[in-house]
């Protein structure tokens, strides 16, 4: 973590690549692989954490200074909780047929490593403008992770893409059962570690 | 630790929780009316589909899978349909309403909730006058995204056609008569099938087959 204070553009940058919620800093994996079997899934999982992450970050910031350092934890907990709730309870309620495709994802949320993670380490030092950005950002890694991951799982493993068939003949069954998701992001995150290694002179997962 | 700051850390972590509380409650208090009313409609839209060719879906009973209040119904086709006029209390005013006279049960249809693997799957699962599975749909459920909601989807549903209860198992694998599971989710497969739809029809038999004739 630098100490020297970012641009936004930048700290919008450094959640989509720099630290990547899943191929740098390898929190929040569960839902890369319980929920990345196919594109429609991915993608909707990633948009709800955008915007969870970003109106944390938001809410975590604004309050900072009522926090007593000694029971962050639950309020963070309380947070995250009450955005899942309040969002889920008002889908269900004024937008039916969306919440009918993503509630599933918006209720699994309240267990996310990279929203707590975030609020804990960023948005709680943190002012309103920086923090919001930080979690955008971060939130876009998430979903640009979810995106690459369910790619791959999805055209290898069904032969689809949003469920359009594309490619016929016998698909790889593994890639859409949950060892194929350890697979799928181990070698992304191998892969986009030599990226790094190669052509921009990273240190690898390793050095971050 | 001082007395003070104990007291300080209390005083804020209540503070806070209550506020917390108090939203959620908020919210709750002003969107569960219209919640319980749209899940109604949506339960009496889906009975209707369950069985198109029925004219009126009459209440029979009640029992209680996993603890959960669910109903059962006769669905059932008018004799013939008569239009009465009926004297409205209100107004004064003379109105016409068609009535369903000498309904005759062509089937039943059933609620039911089976335990899948990460929640409780809410079922309805209409039969013919033999206890012959006609359609089943799943009104709601909280399995895992990819693998459990499979269920929801027509593959799956439609294998439920034409089974008895005696067929209605869950096979891994291609299977002629019987239920094939969903590749990964064979709890949630078992849950709807063996849980859900065969103690539904079971209940079904239980209870009616003393009208049924045969």
């Amino acid at each position: 973590m630098s100490l020297k204070p970012k641009s936004n553009w930048e700290l919008i940058k450094n959640g989509m690549f720099g630290e990547n919620t899943i191929f740098r800093m390898a929190i929040s994996l569960c839902p890369s692989i319980a929920v990345t079997n196919g594109m429609k899934n991915g993608v909707s999982l990633g948009v709800a954490v955008v915007f969870v992450q970003t109106m944390v970050n938001a809410t975590v910031s604004l309050i900072r200074n009522f926090i007593h350092p000694k029971i962050r934890i639950p309020i963070f907990m309380l947070i995250i909780a009450g955005y899942v709730t309040i969002i889920d309870l008002l889908m269900a309620t004024y937008a039916r047929p969306v919440y009918k495709e993503i509630g599933l994802y918006i209720q699994i949320i309240v267990a996310f490593a990279s929203i707590f993670a975030r609020a804990e380490v960023f948005a709680n030092k943190n002012k309103l403008w920086p923090s919001i950005c930080d979690g955008f950002g971060m939130g876009l890694g998430f979903l640009l992770a979810m995106i690459v991951i369910s790619f791959f799982r999805e055209l290898l493993g069904k032969g689809e893409l949003f469920g359009y068939s594309l490619i016929s003949g016998n698909p790889l069954l593994i890639m859409i059962l949950p060892a194929g998701g350890f697979l799928a992001v181990g070698l992304l995150m191998g892969f986009f570690n030599w990226v790094d290694m190669k052509f921009f002179g990273g240190k690898g997962a390793s050095g971050v | 630790m001082t007395t003070t700051d104990m007291a300080k850390i209390t005083f804020n972590l209540v503070t806070i929780y209550v506020i917390g509380g108090l939203i959620m409650a908020f919210v709750y208090a002003k969107t569960s009316p219209i919640m319980f009313i749209k899940a109604k409609e949506e339960k009496e839209a889906a009975l209707k589909l369950m069985m198109p060719e029925a004219d009126k879906v009459a209440v029979l009973g009640t029992w209680e899978p996993h603890e959960k209040h669910a109903e059962y119904y006769a669905a059932q086709k008018c004799g013939e349909m008569k239009v009465i006029s009926i004297k409205d209390e209100k107004t004064g005013e003379m109105k016409e309403e068609k009535e369903c006279a000498d309904p005759q049960d062509i089937g039943y249809i059933v609620e039911g909730f089976g335990k899948g693997y990460s929640s409780y799957i809410h079922i309805l699962a209409s039969v013919d006058k033999n206890f012959i599975v006609q359609k089943i749909s799943i009104l709601g459920h909280g399995e895992t995204p990819g693998l459990g909601d499979e269920i929801e989807k027509d593959y799956f549903l439609t294998q439920f056609k034409g089974r008895s209860a005696d067929n209605l198992v869950v096979i891994k694998g291609e299977t002629p008569d019987k239920i094939q599971a969903i590749t990964g989710a064979t709890i949630s497969s078992r849950a709807v099938t063996e849980d859900g739809v065969k103690n539904g029809v079971k209940l079904l038999k239980e209870k009616l087959s003393g009208e049924v004739e045969g």
